[in-house]
């Protein structure tokens, strides 16, 4: 039956082509590589009468009237038009030009170009990082997206910052977003950045709402940051490329602490004579004892080939790090190697990528910051009868004294601790063009991530903790795996007689991970404990599928779905459908902007989605489970010691759902000399999971349930502008800012939406709060007293707000005050070039947000100083000289005079490089410094802290990387 | 071709789905794994232990790890430790020095709802009476055989349900108590903890533990037992007498008649006070063997090597001991400076400091007897009663956490109990109490020179000797608000945050439930006051 209609059709045809004007035909090429260009368009200007190249680059266009335009292009070169005047045969060459709009761009599960996306998204590339951040990836990115809000990493060796995409979306369970790395979605817990190289990383790319992040479905709530590292190139030259840095840092800032003479003069003023005698003679700054010049190495060597089918890279690193906390330190050895081959006549493109890190972690003693602000600076560092030569605190019985402060310098010279963390992370992805069926390509990724640490923590005999507790010795090591296995098909389509393009994707991914790990430990008499073993296991199944559509190169729509299934919640709530939906309009193709003499580019776009979030760390709670108790939690009964055995609460939870609603516009102007965006969005989460309390009557008095909703919106906006174009001098900067507030809409526990508690503080023994959520309330809401004040606006000693007239200062005199979380966050980055110079520098900040310095707060008072139970002295931050404050503690801990305003701007880093003039080997030298200056009111230590408490952090570094870079 | 293509990847999908939710399933290993139905006699035993130690450790690791209840410390939330400060430090008998949250609100009445201790232990109460239920849902009949036990192992277990339903019936009586009332639920609620708990009157909770502890009465194991540490016969009819004796306070009806039979049937089970050891062997790390053991109906069991906690005596021997006091002579690592006592109770002992009665232990060295400032250790004098060493001297081989067993009902305090009903007028015989009384004083004094009469035997003597004798043993509260001096009557430094003291207004006999429980559970009424 179709064999004849075929002919009938061949016959009608055929009269029809004797007729036809004229055809032809030719060969499409790269103008630099002289290969041919499959796919590339070939079309009869003004008309639908085209065709596409094969896959030797060949075309056959037929109908082609005579003195028509014919058109030759293809994505990412610049078009050819060429007058048909009767040409047999019209061959031609293509030369790249990789316009911004047609760049590629990742999305989720696949990539577009920059041109049609419809969803808030940023890519930020390697010439735009942090040039002062080389030991941690995350740093690289503080202060260049709008709406990620990175807080910096603490100054202690191998630590990471914390980063936030639009933050707000859920309060117990985690805040970070979701890291696919090379392919590869990360375990929450283990997802250490610093095993990657940063100088291996060429983007990220941060899907911001709902509508690009919908994919990933369970996990896509707090937003999805895509990490691609440095790839091999085909046919190229074989590269060869070492670079060595380094650096000398100190910390940033000191706290202002009482010296020997202030404390001493402070003493006769308020203490008893009893309490002066307990001074000493010396003068001594434990900050300076604890802290030294910290100093880093990193030594990189990248080699490179490509030829026609093959692509190699591979990266090998070193870094070392002192800390400038004294004992502290980082080494780690990454590699970074992909191979990319391309099979079956360019049908077939596999990529191997293998990324690992050995790292060894020197831990300090970190008690030793809080104890150098503690400790009484007329006492000595030194004691010849003291243990091990340090001086330490006696009782009258000769014991020491348990608790007073220790030693700051005796600390971190007792502890020996180290954790070593190996990480190595495979993926092979396998792309290949279904043969037979024009346009539909096969991905699969197949990945493992595997992670080892063993940690270890000692004291050193005869010291002042192995005095007090003889068991210091301490272990725990484990391993963290993670599997991947996903396959997707994706199908693209023109569809002529709309005018339109469509990509159709659809896909199934499987993800399993296994966390284990055994704890060894000692009991105060350095008996060993039974050693403790943690098990954890979940598995993520999700099906996905996405459509979109490019009418008319006008406007784009695109949809996508996700049905996933998690092994953490019951067979009854496990399963989830999550999806989104966007739309642009790409007004930069409508006449008004081509014809525009200052819009270059315009983009409308709006979306919306609804993600999930199920990361809570705990795999198995809707199981019926039982823990026994160790051997130092028996119980005697008669003559025997009995193992208890208690029966877990069991809970039944489902995911947070999250709505997002998001309103953007791109736009350039003056020929793209200014760019940017600017986003609106909204976001409601529901079916919180909260760690709150459960009425009497069940097998716990608090559990993670589904109760409770948020909401957050922000407007977010990023300009660039390009302030000098030329030959020998370039200057761009850029800027983003963004606005974000989040508010607890419900806590539903219970009757009444009772404030919960949250974030103790320190000072003045335990369970003492100092944040609350509350219904109407940012999450980092304070709750404090309000600090009365005189006519000069000095505080007035021990007098607050009494709020219900009681005449008692007391829980009921609380009330909420200002807030953590800042109202905005900034950065501005400037790049310039100036012959062989470069310079750039990057500016950050927020606005709005407040700390509650509990450094301050729980020592700026006579009797935190004086009133010890044992024979010492604690020192106090300088402000107790201006307050004077001698009542209370328990209430000064709550005063509002210690909410203090957290805005600052930064200059993270200010980076000058200069390439020499060389012919084969180029060579760059360069000087960074980080973390030069920070403006701020705040009194503390640093102003930029995760959620408003400052606890005494491991300070922030200040410093100047000097490198050199040769590539061969 | 199609239609072959089509199905093969339908059959693949089908394949795949199917295998999804399988793939889902998973089951927990390592220390947490994964429970269903016991199946051997030690799940019975492991969790049988569990109920005694809910009172005991507050968590399954050492140190109060895995803490049983959150939102407070480890240590803190441990039930010992918590019921000792909701009896002591809200009277004359203790006060604190420490700043943690609103501890300092206990001795000073001023209570909120929202106190975070009573919030801890209402939870407490709550989980072991849960723990109780779940206990007894699982060791049925039905579950004994099909964990394939029989004879004397089924007989075990089916015993093991006696101490279930007395160690809840103790947690009701705390609850009673404390709080006038608890969440009440049984083994008859649904095992998910779905059912929300009613709420039940003094009277109705009163009545119910009562039949409890007569019904169960015949299963304990009988007399006084053979197992140190485990409940018999002779502590449930201690808690009877108990809850006889207060019966008045808890319902407005009194019943000291039945409270008299049971002192009776307690005294009859041949417990001895031996007046040769001292008053402080009682409360010595040895006190399981160094003779003490022979008066003690019911202890919670301590052990420094494997009953780790910063609960029960361990907190008692540290907290108590700071300023002068030498740590190490009470075989503390050190003390941490909290909890000493008020002058007026100081006064209640003849000659104060330096009374020749052996209950006497103040440490003044350095303390003033008057608490200027309730932050200072120093300020009141400091009492020496938990220790952490043997009666020889010798130590225990840890010094941080202490292996003295708590007494939670004594000989002494049934002899007290006698003397106390026949202060009352309401039965026995006035010379055996006198001779009970004395016995206690032989022991205290050394002697025999400081005996009673009769005439002596009034209330204000009854309640005076009851401090001497069970000081900071937790039952301070119950006895002042049984003789009516808790509240609106009775005086001492800094109880209603004035230092000479004020009286408080008479609600104040009863601790409020917590703010928490009152939002998450609309069944319960709040008490008077608040």
């Amino acid at each position: 039956m179709n064999q004849k209609f075929k002919t009938a059709l061949l016959f009608l045809v055929l009269p029809l082509l004797a007729v036809a004007q004229s055809v032809v035909t030719g060969t499409v090429k790269d103008a630099s590589t002289g290969l041919p260009v499959p796919s590339a368009s070939v079309l009869v200007k003004g008309t639908s009468n085209g065709t596409a190249t094969d896959f030797d680059g060949n075309y056959t266009l037929g109908d082609v009237p005579d003195g028509a335009t014919i058109v030759f292009s293809y994505l990412g070169y610049t078009s050819q038009e060429i007058e048909y005047t009767g040409q047999a045969t019209i061959d031609v060459s293509l030369a790249e030009n990789p316009s911004e709009l047609d760049a590629i761009v990742l999305i989720g599960y696949g990539s577009t170009t920059k041109e049609n996306v419809t969803a808030a998204q940023t890519t930020v590339k390697t010439e735009e990082f942090n040039k002062g951040a080389i030991v941690s990836p995350g740093q690289l990115l503080a202060g260049k997206a709008a709406g990620v809000q990175v807080t910096a990493a603490t100054g202690r060796p191998g630590d990471g910052p914390q980063i936030r995409v639009r933050a707000g979306s859920t309060l117990s369970a985690s805040a970070d977003p979701l890291y696919v790395v090379d392919g590869i979605p990360l375990d929450a817990t283990n997802a250490n950045l610093n095993t990657i190289n940063p100088a291996e990383i060429e983007s990220f790319t941060i899907l911001k709402d709902a509508s690009a992040t919908a994919i990933y479905g369970n996990r896509a709530s707090n937003g999805v940051i895509i990490i691609t590292t440095k790839k091999g190139k085909l046919s190229s030259d074989l590269e060869i490329g070492y670079g060595v840095q380094f650096a000398i840092d100190r910390t940033a800032e000191r706290l202002d602490v009482l010296n020997g003479d202030e404390f001493r003069s402070y003493m006769n003023e308020v203490g008893s004579a009893d309490q002066i005698a307990l001074l000493g003679t010396a003068n001594t700054d434990w900050q300076n004892q604890i802290y030294q010049n910290g100093t880093q190495a990193i030594h990189n060597i990248t080699i490179q080939k490509g030829y026609d089918n093959t692509a190699i890279r591979a990266n090998i690193a070193h870094t070392n790090q002192n800390g400038v906390l004294k004992t502290s330190g980082y080494k780690r050895t990454s590699l970074n190697a992909s191979v990319i081959q391309k099979l079956l006549k360019n049908d077939l493109k596999l990529t191997l990528n293998v990324q690992g890190a050995l790292e060894e972690i020197r831990n300090a003693d970190e008690g030793a910051i809080g104890s150098a602000i503690d400790f009484d600076p007329t006492q000595p560092v030194f004691d010849v009868n003291g243990p091990n030569g340090f001086f330490e605190y006696f009782q009258s019985n000769g014991d020491i004294d348990p608790n007073a402060p220790r030693n700051p310098l005796g600390l971190l010279r007792s502890l020996r601790a180290q954790t070593d963390n190996n990480q190595i992370r495979t993926t092979l992805q396998a792309d290949y063009k279904v043969p037979g069926v024009d346009g539909l390509t096969f991905n699969g990724t197949a990945g493992l991530d595997y992670n080892e640490f063993d940690s270890s923590s000692s004291r050193v005999n005869g010291s002042a903790v192995t005095l007090l507790n003889a068991g210091t010795a301490s272990s725990s090591n484990g391993i963290r795996v993670n599997q991947l296995l996903n396959a997707r098909l994706d199908y693209k389509k023109d569809l002529e007689r709309i005018d339109s393009k469509l990509e159709l994707t659809a896909g199934s991914s499987y993800q399993g991970f296994r966390r284990e790990s055994t704890s060894f430990s000692q009991d105060n008499t350095g008996a060993d404990i039974e050693p403790f073993q943690a098990y954890n296991e979940n598995r993520l199944i999700s099906f996905f599928g996405r459509a979109s559509i490019d009418i008319k190169d006008l406007l784009v729509l695109s949809a996508s779905i996700s049905r996933d299934g998690t092994s953490r919640f019951s067979p009854d709530n496990r399963w989830g459908t999550f999806g989104g939906a966007s739309a642009g309009l790409k007004l930069t193709n409508t006449d008004f902007v081509r014809n525009s003499s200052f819009i270059s580019q315009l983009k409308v776009r709006g979306g919306f989605g609804v993600t999930g979030q199920q990361e809570i760390g705990q795999d198995f709670l809707y199981l019926n489970r039982s823990t026994p108790s160790n051997d130092q939690a028996q119980v005697q009964i008669g003559d025997r010691f009995y193992t208890t055995i208690r029966p877990e609460l069991t809970t039944d939870l489902k995911w947070e759902e999250t709505t997002q609603y998001n309103v953007g516009i791109d736009y350039g102007f003056f020929d793209d000399r200014l760019t940017g965006s600017i986003d609106v969005y909204t976001r409601d989460t529901e079916d919180l999971l909260q760690f709150g309390p459960l009425a009497a009557g069940s097998l716990g008095n608090f559990a993670l349930q589904n109760v409770g909703a948020t909401r957050s919106r922000g407007i977010e906006l990023d300009a660039q502008v390009k302030l000098f174009k030329g030959e020998n001098f370039n200057w761009n900067v850029g800027g983003n800012l963004t606005f974000n507030e989040i508010e607890i809409t419900d806590l539903s526990l219970g009757d009444n939406d009772a404030p919960v508690p949250q974030t103790p503080v320190s000072g003045q023994g335990f369970n003492n709060f100092i944040q609350e959520w509350a219904v109407g309330a940012d999450p980092t809401a304070f709750v404090v007293y309000r600090q009365v004040y005189d006519q000069e606006g000095n505080p007035l000693d021990g007098v607050f707000v009494d709020r219900n007239g009681d005449n008692v200062i007391n829980s009921d005199d609380r009330v909420r005050y200002k807030q953590g979380n800042p109202d905005a966050f900034f950065g501005f980055t400037s790049n310039l070039n100036y012959k062989r110079f470069d310079m750039s520098f990057t500016l950050r900040g927020s606005v709005g947000g407040y700390n509650y310095n509990n450094v301050r707060a729980a020592r700026e008072n006579a009797v935190s100083v004086i009133e010890n139970p044992g024979d010492f002295l604690n020192n106090s931050t300088s402000g107790i000289l201006d307050n004077d404050f001698r009542s209370a503690p328990l209430n000064l801990l709550f005063s509002s005079e210690y909410i203090e305003k957290s805005d600052f701007v930064r200059l993270d880093n200010l980076s000058l490089g200069y390439t020499f003039n060389t012919d084969q080997v180029g060579i760059r030298a360069s000087i960074t410094g980080t973390n030069l200056f920070t403006i701020t009111n705040y009194s503390g230590l640093d102003p930029e802290l995760g959620n408003g408490v400052d606890g005494a952090i491991f300070p922030r570094t200040r410093g100047v990387i000097f490198g050199l870079n040769f590539d061969f | 071709m199609k239609i072959f293509k089509s199905t093969i990847l339908i059959f693949f999908l089908a394949a795949t789905l199917v295998a999804c939710n399988d793939t889902l399933d998973l089951e927990p290993e390592g220390n947490t794994e994964a429970a269903d139905g016991l199946n051997s006699l030690e799940d019975f035993q492991g969790r049988w232990a569990k109920l005694y130690a809910g009172l005991i450790i507050g968590g399954q690791q050492g140190g109060d790890g895995g803490a049983d209840i959150q939102g407070i410390d480890g240590g803190f939330s441990n039930y010992s430790r918590l019921y000792w400060k909701l009896q002591e430090l809200s009277t004359d008998e203790a006060i604190i020095a420490w700043n943690d949250g609103t501890i300092k609100d206990l001795h000073w009445q001023n209570w909120t709802p929202d106190n975070e201790f009573l919030a801890a232990m209402f939870s407490r109460l709550s989980y072991q009476v849960t723990l109780n239920n779940a206990f007894l849902r699982e060791s049925t009949d039905g579950a004994i055989i099909s964990a394939g036990l029989s004879g004397t192992e089924a007989d075990l277990v089916r015993s093991y349900r006696a101490d279930a339903r007395f160690l809840r019936a103790l947690s009701y009586y705390h609850g009673l108590d404390l709080f006038g009332t608890l969440p009440f639920t049984t083994e008859e609620n649904a095992a998910d903890g779905s059912d929300l708990p009613e709420y039940i009157s003094s009277v109705d909770l009163f009545n119910y533990i009562e039949s409890e502890l007569l019904d169960i009465i015949d299963e304990l194991p009988a007399g006084s037992g053979s197992e140190y540490g485990r409940v018999s016969e002779a502590a449930a009819q201690m808690l009877l007498a108990k809850l006889y004796l207060n019966a008045e306070v808890y319902t407005g009806t009194a019943r000291y008649t039945d409270a008299l039979t049971y002192v009776n049937a307690v005294i009859a089970q041949g417990y001895t006070i031996d007046t040769n050891l001292s008053y402080a062997s009682s409360f010595l790390a040895d006190n399981d063997r160094n003779g003490a053991q022979s008066e003690f109906i019911w202890t919670l069991n301590f052990d420094g090597a494997n009953t780790q906690t910063f609960g029960g005596t361990t907190f008692l021997a540290h907290a108590t001991v700071g300023g002068a006091m030498d740590a190490s002579q009470y075989g503390l690592d050190g003390g941490w400076g909290g909890i000493r006592t008020t002058p007026e109770f100081v006064e209640i002992f003849e000659n104060e400091e330096n009374s020749a009665d052996g209950r006497e232990n103040f440490f003044t060295n350095g303390q003033n007897k008057s608490i200027a400032d309730v932050g200072t250790f120093t300020d009141g004098y400091a009492i020496v009663k938990f220790q952490n060493i043997n009666s020889d001297g010798s130590s225990t081989g840890n010094d941080l956490f202490v292996s003295t067993d708590f007494p939670v009902f004594r000989l002494a305090d049934a002899y007290l109990m006698y003397a106390e009903i026949v202060a009352r007028g309401q039965g026995g015989d006035a010379a055996t109490a006198v001779g009970y009384i004395n016995t206690l004083r032989e022991r205290a004094y050394g002697n025999t020179n400081n005996g009673i009469t009769t005439s002596d035997l009034t209330l204000d003597f009854i309640l005076d000797e009851r401090a001497k004798e069970l000081h900071w043993e937790a039952h301070r509260r119950q006895d002042l608000i049984r003789f009516g001096q808790f509240s609106s009557n009775g005086v001492w430094e800094w109880k209603g945050n004035v230092q000479s003291g004020t009286t408080t207004p008479s609600f104040r006999d009863l601790y409020p439930i917590p703010t928490t429980e009152l939002n998450l559970n609309s069944n319960l009424i709040q008490n008077p006051g608040y």
